[in-house]
């Protein structure tokens, strides 16, 4: 109390910042999803829940969620075990750990519009390497696999621009994108497990190394694997950047790719639908404010105060 | 319970040998502490006792079967670990449950939520030796609770529990008081050495502080640089030190060395005087090791050494008088009861003598030196 | 006995750690394979590209570039060597160089009012003691819940409103404000003893001072973290530029630019568009290479959330 007001000098700028650019406009999106409200129109009309109902009626939002839900339940589970996956078998080698620890994390650096391209070119139906690749093992023994061998017959998936693979093609890349990033987080994890913790599971005779994940590696893990979840949901919620790049004209193949943050910006943006494109804000909203309370609830329950 | 013989054990880091050729035998039921400073290697042999370490040479048999090759879980040892190493996220109880649940469930039976109904039975056996350990070490109270929310004491007590619910052949323990205060610390030795005479179990002990080792044992082995350099009970080890290294490191305060030499005949002398005691060493120099309580504050005569008192230490009990002699950076430390008169001031000059036939006299090379004939009265 | 532990020693082969690597290396080419493609196609004529043919350096055949003959050249001086042809393409048919200063200007603009912004309140959080210090924290801590992508919409209409469409402003505004930041900091300051801020108070300085004199050097470590998170996340934005910049190339940053670039694309120009890639990715991967600790430090920084 002695410091009299300087505090308020302080922190006048952060809080006056924080109040314009992310509250006031939560309030705004939630006031905007109640009407009709055009960029250049003088006004709006208040269209009461409207929008709500178009974004839970109409099929293209439902083709909405269900782009986005399939995308965010393959990504996330995925990244999150394949993090784990390859944190434990980079901790559990004797050597060259660290460089496998940074070829996982290149793309987390790279910026994903550019690698997005690139597999664009990849995933090519007639010049991609995938397809040339797949290509090559015709013939052989893989061709007992009914699907591959159908792939030989006649072509191998169109990918990004067959309905049926498109949205698997997206998450791959989400994957691809995404697992160095939990990966690290997992190894940053594991190097905070007391070492003493293993020997003493040893002595009390813990003998597979399935039994030693169970009683040491999995539980002491626990908050980080709570976070990791989390920050996996709220980052393949956000997915935009390839979506907008493969699919600039709506959402992929008859709409399967028509992710929430797509959504967004053709609704908002490109038709100035301010309205339903405030409703759509304000649903996701609500979706990470969830997973964020579902988050610190799991963190309160488990955090064992070591 | 059981017997452990260590034969020949080697154990290199890199380019550092760790140990160097150790062999130990420990009796059933002995409290054998394994004492030395940080580095020495005592928690490696330890860690290779238990087999979570492999040694590079040597074998380690329990019971007279040899374990060398055994993994750690099949030796059927328990280990207290200096940070406890409980699981955080169980219980007490379910702490001390692993170890059951681990050897004597089957993998159906160890399920959650499933493993107790399908062994209703078999859980409440468990159960119920967790509440007779609990039970002994008082902490039937605490079963419920997370290590998070004990103390130090609690959570050393509920490590122990851990280490004793399953009857295992032999207890090791990695610096387990370490982590306590000072007076705790004190307090859970004659615990330990309690619990020792209940379980009537083996105890492997490690310890980097030597009066732990001297109050709890019935054998220390003194190590340093990876070798045992003395293996024996603990007043043997205090009275009779095989080397210098050993002296100085059992004893607190520490044995005074003082610079000494023989003549032609092999007689010691120190400070110049002759002690009328002989070894067979002619001509040589020596370290004449005594300890404090060995030496204490006389008048000027003819068979005392004079000092200039640079420092006093107050134990209550006694008083540690640091003596600067002449010719020696060291200070001697001579003990003297409180009730031995009158406090003598800093600065003043003093004289002191030492118990003649507790001279432990050692070479040059810092082995000690048995005496071929002594006069026995005090050089006084 | 003896015997039988040197050897092991020896051979350090293990069945186990061999299976590992087989996972991991499988795994590795997989991760790598966009990054050979960027790399090698952007070294590649544009008829080795559509045969797949030329392994990954392609055979530098010099070949004639057609745009050069359309503008009515010779076909002596129109043979190019691919790899030249693809680079220089990329910096000469859009203002890619324009574009990295554009990424430059506005990253290290949004960096620098960051901390301006974010310090003095992390300060005032964690050393300073006065009446709602703990409603401010709890402020703080609902908005690091807030993603800045998620309500776009309505800060595109500020925006719009105030006319800043279109100008650095626009890819700016919206950053200043790093609550994530504000958290950071503070809980670096609170590690901070406080004795050193009252020694310094005692020697007379201002709360100002002590911020940028005191705070700010002993906070290097955790200010470095939060640059390389702060950079990574604006230099790779694509969602924001793209809404706040209509047109006016002048404004694009990189990745606008490579976007920009795939829209007008046509057969002949994939080698300069893995060339504008490559242009564009591999700043942060060589500033990866050389402070990898720090760049994994930084993003997993994020983690302490």
């Amino acid at each position: 109390m002695s410091q009299s007001r300087v505090h308020l000098w302080l922190m006048a700028p952060a809080l006056l910042l924080m109040l314009l650019i992310l509250i006031i406009p939560i309030f705004a999106a939630l006031g905007l999803s109640f009407t009709n409200y055009s960029l250049g129109n003088s006004g709006a009309n208040f269209v009461g829940l409207q929008n709500y109902e178009q974004i839970f009626t109409r099929t293209t939002y439902q083709k909405m969620f269900g782009a986005t839900i399939r995308y965010v339940f393959v990504v996330v589970p995925i990244t999150v075990g394949l993090g784990l996956g390859a944190a434990l078998l980079i901790k559990s080698l004797t050597r060259f750990g660290d460089l496998y620890k940074t070829i996982y994390f290149l793309p987390v650096m790279a910026a994903l519009i550019a690698m997005a391209i690139v597999w664009e070119f990849a995933f090519h139906p007639t010049i991609g390497i995938i397809n040339s690749t797949l290509e090559q093992g015709c013939g052989t023994v893989l061709e007992n696999w009914g699907w591959y061998a159908n792939g030989c017959e006649r072509t191998f998936p169109l990918w990004l621009t067959d309905r049926n693979y498109a949205i698997w093609t997206v998450a791959f890349i989400g994957i691809w994108q995404g697992f160095g990033f939990n990966m690290v987080l997992y190894l940053a994890g594991l190097t905070s497990i007391p070492k003493e913790l293993y020997s003493a599971a040893e002595m009390d005779g813990a003998k597979s190394s399935w039994e030693r994940f169970r009683l040491v590696t999995w539980p002491m893990l626990g908050p980080t694997t709570v976070f990791v979840v989390t920050i996996s949901f709220i980052r393949s919620f956000q997915v935009f950047d390839m979506v907008e790049a493969f699919y600039p004209q709506g959402g992929g193949p008859s709409k399967s790719v028509y992710v929430m943050m797509f959504a967004l910006y053709e609704k908002g943006i490109q038709q100035n639908l301010m309205g339903i494109g405030a409703a759509i804000t304000v649903v996701f909203l609500v979706f990470v404010m969830l997973l964020t309370i579902v988050q610190r609830w799991l963190v309160d329950k488990r955090t064992h105060y070591v | 319970m059981a017997n452990i013989r260590l034969s020949n054990i080697s154990k290199r880091f890199g380019n550092t040998d760790v140990l160097n050729g150790i062999d130990l035998d420990i009796n059933d039921r002995e409290f054998v502490t394994l004492v030395g400073p940080s580095g020495c290697g005592k928690s490696t042999l330890l860690r290779i006792l238990a087999g979570l370490e492999s040694a590079d040479t040597g074998t380690v048999s329990i019971d007279d079967t040899d374990v060398t090759r055994i993994r750690p879980a099949d030796r059927n040892l328990s280990m207290v670990f200096q940070s406890y190493a409980l699981y955080p996220h169980l219980s007490v109880a379910q702490n001390m449950l692993t170890p059951l649940k681990l050897r004597d469930l089957s993998f159906p039976q160890r399920l959650p939520l499933i493993g107790p109904l399908l062994a209703k039975t078999e859980y409440k056996t468990l159960y119920q030796q967790i509440k007779n350990t609990a039970q002994i070490l008082k902490i039937e109270n605490l079963l419920d609770r997370k290590p998070g929310q004990l103390s130090g004491g609690q959570r050393q007590r509920a490590a122990l529990g851990r280490a004793m619910v399953r009857d295992p052949l032999a207890f090791l323990m990695d610096e387990p008081l370490s982590n306590l205060d000072a007076a705790l610390r004190v307090h859970m030795r004659s615990e330990l050495t309690q619990l020792h005479q209940r379980l009537r179990a083996t105890f492997v002990y490690v310890t980097h502080d030597q009066s732990e080792a001297l109050t709890m044992s019935d054998k220390m082995a003194v190590m340093m640089k990876g070798k045992i350099l003395q293996y024996g009970p603990p007043d043997e080890v205090y009275h009779n030190p095989q080397t210098i290294d050993v002296a100085r490191f059992i004893g607190s305060p520490a044995i005074n060395i003082i610079p000494g030499s023989t003549d032609e005949t092999g007689c010691v002398s120190l400070f110049g005087k002759s002690l009328e005691t002989h070894v067979s060493y002619p001509h040589s120099t020596l370290h004449i090791g005594l300890r404090p309580e060995h030496l204490s504050l006389s008048e000027n005569n003819g068979n005392s050494f004079p000092g200039i008192i640079r420092h006093i230490e107050n134990l209550g009990s006694d008083l540690f008088y640091h003596l600067e002699t002449e010719g020696m950076s060291q200070r001697i430390v001579v003990r003297s009861s409180q009730s031995e008169g009158k406090r003598l001031p800093l600065g003043s000059l003093t004289y002191f003598k030492a118990q003649k036939n507790k001279l432990l006299i050692f070479g040059e090379s810092g082995n000690r030196l048995t005496v071929k004939s002594q006069k026995l009265a005090e050089v006084a | 006995m003896s015997n039988f532990d040197t050897s092991q020693r020896i051979f350090r082969f293990s069945s186990s750690e061999a299976i590992k690597h087989v996972i991991l290396i499988f795994g590795a080419l997989i991760v790598l394979l966009p990054f050979y493609v960027m790399l090698s196609y952007s070294l590649k004529a544009p008829a080795e590209i559509m045969q797949n043919t030329g392994g990954f350096f392609g055979t530098q055949e010099p070949f004639r570039d057609d745009y050069c003959i359309k503008l009515g050249n010779a076909v002596a001086d129109c043979m190019v060597t691919p790899w030249i042809y693809n680079y220089q393409t990329a910096f000469e048919k859009a203002p890619l160089l324009r574009y990295l200063l554009n990424g430059i200007l506005v990253t290290f603009s949004i960096f620098f009012i960051q901390v301006v912004i974010a310090l003095p309140c992390a300060y005032a959080l964690a050393k300073l003691r006065f009446w709602g210090r703990e409603t401010v924290f709890a402020l703080v801590l609902f908005c690091l819940l807030i993603p800045v992508h998620a309500i776009a919409l309505p800060l595109y209409i500020m925006l719009a409103k105030l006319g800043l469409t279109n100008s650095y402003a626009a890819l700016v505004i919206p950053w200043t404000i790093s609550v994530f930041g504000i958290f950071l900091m503070r809980q670096f300051f609170m590690t901070i003893p406080d004795d050193l801020i009252d020694a310094a108070r005692m020697d007379g300085m201002s709360e100002y001072s002590i911020i940028w004199n005191v705070m700010l050097p002993s906070a290097i470590p955790a200010l470095m973290a939060f640059a390389i998170f702060s950079v990574v996340a604006h230099w790779n934005d694509y969602f924001w530029p793209r809404i706040v910049i209509t047109g006016n190339r002048d404004l694009f940053t990189p990745p606008l630019g490579l976007r920009e670039f795939k829209g007008d694309a046509d057969g002949d120009n994939f080698g300069p568009m893995m060339a504008t890639a490559v242009v564009i990715v591999t700043p942060l991967l060589v500033a990866f290479a050389l402070a990898q600790k720090r760049f994994i430090d930084g993003i997993t920084l994020s983690g302490m959330k």
